[in-house]
């Protein structure tokens, strides 16, 4: 009993030196969208990162879970966590796209979104609320394609669930953003999206108000404008931010 | 100790507590009448039914075979079938989409066949029975071995075949131990969530089943996620009741005097 209470305190005080320096410079958490997956940590190694939907992102933060910064693929979440006081002011900091992946050198001979409507295709796509999910329903109806929603054989809770299940090939087709789309390139073809049903895309970044450690997480929302931020993410695929 | 004790009970009961501290009877009640939550409710009991079908008819004579003959490699195979039991979630999910995707082993026997399983109810099925069948097979062995085989060649003598010494004598003996592994994997079954979110995807009213719903709907709506999972855990305490049960319960005298009488 006595040499577990031993080892335990040990265990806390090595985590806590372990913490301890870390606050030198401090380690912030960021939750950022799914689609941010593999650029933010590009832009900063140094960070703590926890990547997913933006909706369960904000749910999270809502339930108190310790965040210093929220980066979103939308600016309704951010605003919506700022509006309860919870977030600082939301910053947009960059663009995207969307394109449907569909298995690599297409097998299916798939000519453009509106073949999609061939039966038996199995077509994948974010749920309502996560903001992929929402997009891909916009881009639908301004192209009368609104049947496809009821037709996704999935509902995934982020972007990247819905790029995987293509890249498995468990789907035929997938509503993804053309970031994400690059990351596997050469593994997906795509079927590219008219630019008059393209819906904007923003993304937007705030600062967690309970943060421990606000300056810095503030810091680290306005970086993302910098220039050094800007072109990595461009170099991601990032859109600038339209005016 | 006494306080090691209550931190540890602590602990363990107030997740629960705090499920039900947060939802009012109430809203439980309206919460789970929204279409989400019964149709959650109805995928997971039919997936977890044909699932467990399954397990009980295959595993039972796996278990048998196993607890019963003796072979090379035998000790291992044992082994081997409570794999599963210890795997992650997320590697099951891994590995029967590496098995039955469509880039998977099988994959292209299933495809040339006309059959795709990734992303439907049968994914569903195939990920509940694989991460559950271990429990009832692990527990079934033992409660095959733990028959007297003196009584299993007894009725040999008295004249009754390997079918009906197996219904007869072996079945009623082990039937405790057979039931209290059916409802452990049932339990399991009933929760199974990261190998089914991976291999079958979530399409609520197909294969959406409790806790992937309680998963998306964490995402937008924290009540409903709180009345499901609510719903979970008294549907979960329930079996573990039954299960308690199972284990309590004696066969009464008269069965045994059945069991032995001469055979006709």
């Amino acid at each position: 009993m006595r040499a577990l209470a031993a080892t335990f305190a040990v265990a806390v005080a090595v985590a806590f030196a372990g913490n301890a320096q870390a606050t030198k410079a401090p380690r912030l958490t960021v939750f950022a969208a799914a689609s941010l997956t593999n650029v933010f940590p590009q832009i900063d190694p140094h960070e703590r990162y926890s990547f997913g939907g933006s909706n369960m992102l904000t749910a999270q933060i809502e339930q108190g879970l310790p965040a210093d910064v929220f980066a979103s693929a939308n600016t309704g979440l951010p605003w919506q966590l700022h509006r309860k006081g919870l977030v600082t002011r939301p910053v947009v900091f960059t663009s995207n796209r969307l394109v449907v992946v569909i298995a690599h050198g297409n097998p299916l001979h798939l000519a453009g979104v509106p073949t999609l409507e061939k039966p038996g295709l199995r077509i994948v796509m974010a749920a309502a609320g996560v903001p992929v999910g929402d997009y891909t329903r916009k881009v639908l109806a301004r192209m009368g394609l609104s049947d496809l929603v009821d037709k996704a054989v999935s509902q995934e809770t982020d972007v990247r669930e819905v790029l995987s299940k293509v890249v498995l090939g468990e789907a035929d087709a997938g509503f993804v953003y053309a970031t994400d789309a690059k990351t596997v390139a050469g593994k997906v073809s795509l079927l590219g999206i008219p630019e008059s049903a393209q819906p904007q895309v923003l993304y937007a970044a705030a600062a967690v108000k309970s943060s421990r450690h606000l300056q810095a997480a503030k810091a680290w929302v306005k970086q993302l404008l910098s220039k050094r931020a800007q072109k990595k993410l461009r170099a991601a695929g990032f859109l600038r931010i339209p005016r | 100790m006494f306080a090691a004790a209550a931190v540890a009970l602590g602990f363990l009961l107030l997740p629960i507590v705090a499920i039900f501290a947060r939802v009012s009877p109430g809203s439980l009640v309206s919460q789970l009448s929204r279409p989400v939550v019964t149709d959650a409710l109805v995928i997971s009991l039919k997936t977890s039914a044909i699932a467990q079908a399954l397990v009980l008819l295959l595993g039972t004579p796996a278990a048998y075979l196993l607890a019963t003959r003796r072979f090379r490699g035998r000790s291992v195979l044992v082994v081997l079938v409570e794999l599963p039991l210890v795997l992650p979630p997320a590697v099951a999910g891994i590995g029967l989409i590496a098995t039955f995707g469509r880039f998977g082993l099988l994959g292209g026997t299933l495809n040339s066949l006309g059959i795709e399983i990734g992303l439907t109810q049968t994914a569903v099925v195939l990920a509940v029975a694989y991460v559950s069948s271990p429990l009832y097979v692990r527990q079934a062995i033992a409660a095959f071995e733990a028959v007297d085989p003196n009584l299993v060649a007894a009725s040999r003598t008295l004249g009754a075949g390997r079918v009906r010494t197996f219904f007869r004598v072996v079945l009623p003996l082990a039937r405790r131990g057979l039931a209290a592994g059916e409802a452990l994997s049932f339990a399991r079954g009933l929760g199974e969530f990261g190998a089914t979110i991976m291999f079958a995807g979530s399409l609520e009213g197909v294969t959406q089943t409790l806790p992937v719903a309680i998963y998306q709907q964490f995402n937008t709506d924290f009540t409903t996620a709180l009345a499901m999972s609510a719903l979970l855990v008294i549907v979960s305490g329930a079996l573990l009741v039954a299960l308690r049960l199972t284990l309590q319960w004696q066969p009464s005298r008269p069965t045994s005097r059945f069991l032995f009488a001469p055979s006709r």
